[in-house]
């Protein structure tokens, strides 16, 4: 095949922004539709499926929403008041540092141990595959039935955690995993790296799978082995899957909230207060949508920077 | 790693079906290190697994509580799976058909969508992404409030091709994500040379693309799966009877507002988990190593 | 480059239209009221949705509505979720016919105006006690009654408090010393539901109640009397830390497993109380501060309304069916079957008698108080003060008097 007949082939595949005018117009332009075809179905489902709910929780925050709105529809603007509201209550402060050192640690620790999970099972070993398989038992559990486990678990007095550790002669009395406003927090955040890790791994591992033995075999030729073979063979072509592990794990963990009201109901004393966990309580206890909204909207702001974040990443590696 | 480099290496290197497994001679013969390896890994999977262990205990003791239980049920008590299997069955049924039927939705929606963003040089590529991480980050609740109004207007209350809809809210955005992710490490030049033999967009996409993304496919798939099997807060909104409930919902039936029946609801999230888990070993199986590798050559 | 931009316009305007399409069909869905023609069918939704106040319930509803000619289609919801129904119904304007709603969660309902009072149809509230008609009555009208009604009390362990040589705590000098000589070993002397819900509220009312103290204002010396004592129960190891996480089913467990010689709980926990045989309980009032008070008790229980529906015809059906769940006869029958206590005064005296084991609570009941009787709407707020109290007294990051008093600011 010529070179002017593939690079011509090449620019009608892939697009690029030069167009080089308008002498193949009929042909772009039907290739544009085939393409948006491709995408056409997820971005109707979408805009149907999420477009108005997001314009409605934007708008809701901005309105003075009662449950008197849901009957008569009534709700007069008040512009930045629920975010003012919100903002200077005492208990912001509290549920932001709470809610970064809860995603903090949880990221952390489920992308650790996740990965090395997923590194681990790379090995052959016998039982390799249905263990992996048993290790997504924890996301078949309803949250309300792992918060009840849980709970019984991490008790003081007769929980299975303190017993254990009781047994083993490491304490003396019970440690109060739930009742202290110093380890509740901790408790809550290593509950949920354990909802988390099968998640981590599960990805982690198929992108793992996806990297090419041979690559491993032409590192390990030219002498990299072990650590060095991961830092140049499989962290680079992991990244990609690395870096959206990583930003959906955030906007999960910034949403999470069963499990933080099964556990503790953001006690004790809001010691496990996240701003998730604010903005349903304002919501569906206090009644104030408005604010409760606010709340929610504050979070997708912070997720927003983290999705900016990927973006940019991904921009770059994809221009690599 | 650009792709020259790849498709260098990968002729460089020798064809995987000639490279011998590690100290096996035999397939099935596995040596003292591969099971020492599993011992390993089932230590890992107990200390994981351990609360899942003790909701079977729970489950096994008459009050459902595992506050006066020792470490092993002696004495089982199975009146919780008695209530269970009789009350239970239709909804567990409910629970498969709407995850599966929610993870082919889904697949077929994020696939497509998937493969144009990660190599069409689309414009609004950005945009669209961006749209799908946001609608990540809306609480569950919102969305719910606004599909039980637009479905009771369409009259999909209570059906299953409106749950699988709206559980694909799950799915979908995910799906996008994960599948473009693992398609940004698969060699262009493979779609090329097919494109280059004649296949048409669509041809390409079915018998080169979605082969190749396997992985992707299986691990987007299962997740799915997973979010619409653990979802709540649609079956909870988008149901008003008892014909089509899905068993997240089922389980409530012993959580009053007074009373709960532990026994049941733990026996419950048990055997609900069986045929769960059933799924995922199979799916699971077909997530294979190498598969860009083979098929390059 | 120019066609790229009309092309943007183009998809923006193509989203925004679809974005519009659930608007537009949400405006379509507004029902018509139909004519007045007969009542075949009336939709109830509840919270009973767990047996067996499922099948009692709905046995209830549906012999009703045989009476009035109409069949009963119900849907059951858990309770948590019930108030997030409610409010997708109302803003979809598919607001049952007849709606159960718990007793706090009336006077919002009824403030949005989605609620008919009950007097329109001529439901009599003879002979209901003042709580419960103030549960239910929203800027002077009733729009909701309680066929039956509950409270709670003090439950203790006989064979335990015998083997202690204790009596049944009746102020709280009582109760603090009781509480101590049963606290031994793996046991404590007495549990009760601390959490940083409206059930930690909940059970601190009767204390804060029967000490004169008042949820409009919580900064009093008589409610941090009542927090003091929680306080130093907890502190002197009386009752264990986990209360501050515990539901009243927990504290229900840690009573019946034997953890806790005594625990402070409601009647319906005694259908699994008379499961174990051996445990022999018994009920008596809420200690008090000192002899010169008397017990108060938070009023619980589910109120039945008539939503507006925009039906007359329907409307008038649905307040019949209201009136039927509140007849003699099946308050009677409801309360005995499910452990709760009847709601007319005049009913006490032959609920108590057929019923010796609710004996107590039938006393109780008589003065129990509603919690959004004074506050109205504002009872969540001050509600979410009094827990938030409650938990900071009890970790001890503040002192009862203190804690109150931030809480109280806000």
């Amino acid at each position: 095949m010529s070179a002017t007949v593939q690079s011509r082939l090449h620019l009608a595949v892939t697009e690029t922004e030069n167009d080089g005018g308008p002498r193949r117009f009929g042909y772009r332009s039907r290739e544009r539709v085939y393409q948006w075809l491709f995408l056409a179905p997820a971005v109707a489902y979408l805009v149907l499926f999420f477009g108005y709910p997001v314009v409605k929780n934007v708008a809701m925050s901005f309105q003075e929403y009662t449950t008197g709105t849901f009957y008569t529809g009534e709700a007069p603007w008040v512009g930045f008041a629920n975010y003012v509201t919100v903002m200077s209550s005492s208990l912001f402060s509290t549920s932001l540092i709470n809610t970064a050192l809860f995603t903090a640690g949880s990221i952390a620790g489920q992308f650790i141990l996740g990965l090395g999970l997923a590194v681990f099972f790379k090995r052959k070993f016998p039982l390799n595959g249905i263990l992996r398989s048993l290790l997504l038992l924890p996301w078949l559990l309803p949250l309300i039935v792992s918060s009840a486990v849980w709970r019984w678990i991490l008790d003081k007095d007769s929980g299975a955690l303190n017993n254990f550790l009781e047994s083993l002669g490491i304490i003396s009395t019970g440690i109060p995993w739930l009742t202290s406003t110093s380890l509740a927090l901790a408790a809550v955040v290593g509950v949920n790296i354990w909802i988390g890790i099968p998640f981590n791994v599960t990805v982690l591992y198929g992108g793992l799978q996806d990297i090419p033995d041979e690559l491993y075999e032409a590192a390990s030729l030219d002498g990299a082995t072990g650590w060095r073979a991961f830092r140049h063979v499989t962290w680079p072509m992991l990244r990609p899957v690395v870096s959206v592990v990583l930003v959906l794990g955030v906007v999960y963990t910034l949403k999470v909230l069963d499990i933080i009201l099964g556990l503790t109901n953001g006690g004790p004393a809001n010691s496990t207060q996240t701003i998730a966990t604010q903005s349903y309580a304002l919501s569906f206890q206090n009644f104030k949508f408005g604010e409760g909204a606010a709340m929610g909207n504050i979070l997708v702001l912070i997720s927003l920077v983290f999705a900016v974040l990927y973006l940019r990443v991904n921009r770059r590696a994809v221009d690599e | 790693m650009t792709t020259n480099t790849q498709t260098d290496t990968v002729a460089a290197a020798t064809s995987r079906r000639n490279r011998p497994g590690p100290l096996k001679a035999v397939h099935g013969q596995w040596g003292t290190r591969q099971w020492g390896t599993t011992a390993l890994a089932i230590l890992f999977l107990a200390v994981m697994l351990f609360p899942v262990y003790w909701m079977i205990n729970a489950s096994l003791q008459p009050n459902g509580t595992t506050l006066q239980t020792s470490w092993l049920p002696l004495s089982p008590d199975f009146t919780g799976y008695a209530t269970a299997i009789s009350q239970q069955g239709r909804n567990l049924g409910t629970s498969l058909v709407v995850a599966l039927g929610s993870v082919v939705f889904s697949l077929a929606v994020a696939a497509p969508a998937a493969y144009a963003l990660a190599y069409f040089k689309v414009r609004g590529a950005g945009v669209v992404l961006f749209a799908i991480l946001i609608s990540q980050m809306i609480p569950g609740i919102v969305v719910a409030n606004a599909l039980y109004t637009a479905y009771n207007d369409l009259g999909l209350l209570n059906s299953i091709p409106g749950l699988i809809l709206a559980d694909s809210s799950h799915g979908i955005p995910f799906a996008i994500l994960i599948i473009r992710a693992f398609m940004n490490n698969m060699p262009a030049s493979v779609i090329e040379a097919a494109k280059v033999d004649g296949a048409g967009h669509l041809r390409a996409f079915w018998s080169i693309v979605l082969p190749l993304s396997r992985n992707a496919l299986i691990t987007a798939g299962l997740f799915t799966f997973l979010f619409t099997w653990s979802d709540f807060l649609f079956a909870l909104t988008l149901t008003t009877t008892d014909d089509v409930r899905p068993v997240t919902l089922g389980i409530f039936q012993y959580m009053g507002a007074y009373v709960n029946d532990w026994s049941s609801v733990m026996a419950t999230a048990v055997l609900a988990s069986i045929p769960a888990i059933i799924l995922l070993l199979a799916a699971q199986k077909y997530v294979a190593a190498g598969t860009t590798g083979g098929a390059v050559k | 480059m120019k066609s790229a931009f009309t092309k943007t316009k183009a998809i923006a305007s193509t989203v925004t239209a679809m974005a519009a399409l659930p608007l537009i069909l949400t405006g379509c869905g507004a029902s018509s009221p139909a004519a007045n023609g007969p009542v075949s069918e009336l939709s109830v939704v509840d919270y009973y949705n767990n047996e067996p106040d499922k099948t009692i319930i709905g046995d209830t509803l549906a012999a009703c509505g045989t009476q009035s000619g109409v069949t009963i289609k119900r849907e059951t919801v858990p309770g948590k979720s019930l108030i997030a129904k409610v409010l997708q119904q109302a803003s979809s304007k598919t607001l049952p016919d007849v709606l159960m709603l718990d007793n706090p969660d009336l006077q919002q309902i009824a403030g949005t105006g989605a609620l008919a009072p009950l007097t329109d149809f001529k439901i009599s509230t003879e002979n209901y006690p003042q709580g419960i008609l103030s549960a239910g009555t929203y800027k002077d009208k009733v729009y909701g009654l309680a066929p039956t009604v509950n409270t709670i009390a003090l439950f203790y362990n006989k064979d335990l408090l015998t083997t202690a040589g204790v009596t049944p705590p009746k102020t709280w000098d009582e109760l603090k010393a009781a509480a101590a000589k049963l606290t031994s070993g793996g046991q404590y002397g007495l549990a009760f539901d601390a959490n940083a819900t409206y059930e930690g509220t909940w059970q601190f009312l009767p204390f804060m109640w029967s000490n004169g103290g008042d949820e409009k204002n919580i900064a009093t010396t008589e409610t941090t009397e009542a927090l003091q004592l929680w306080t130093d129960l907890v502190k002197s190891g009386s009752v264990s830390s986990s209360a501050l996480n515990w539901t009243q089913a927990d504290v229900k467990d840690q009573f019946v497993a034997g953890k806790a010689a005594m625990m402070v709980n409601g009647p319906w926990q005694i259908p699994t109380l008379d499961k174990e045989s051996a445990l022999h309980y018994g009920v008596v009032n809420i200690p008090v501060k000192d002899s010169s008070k008397t017990a108060v008790g938070p009023l619980g229980g589910e109120v039945w309304t008539v939503p507006q529906t925009g039906n007359k015809a329907k409307q008038a059906k649905a307040a019949e069916i209201v009136a039927c769940m509140n007849s003699d006869v099946n308050q009677l029958a409801m309360a005995k079957a499910r452990n709760t206590i009847p709601s007319k005064s005049t009913l006490a005296a032959q609920f108590a008698s057929e019923n010796p084991k609710l004996a107590s609570f039938t006393e109780l009941v008589k003065t129990a108080r509603a919690r959004t009787g004074q506050l109205g709407e504002d009872w969540p707020d001050q509600a979410t003060k009094i827990f938030t109290a409650i938990q900071n007294a009890l970790t001890d990051k503040a002192s009862p008097a203190d804690a109150l008093k931030q809480a109280q600011q806000g």
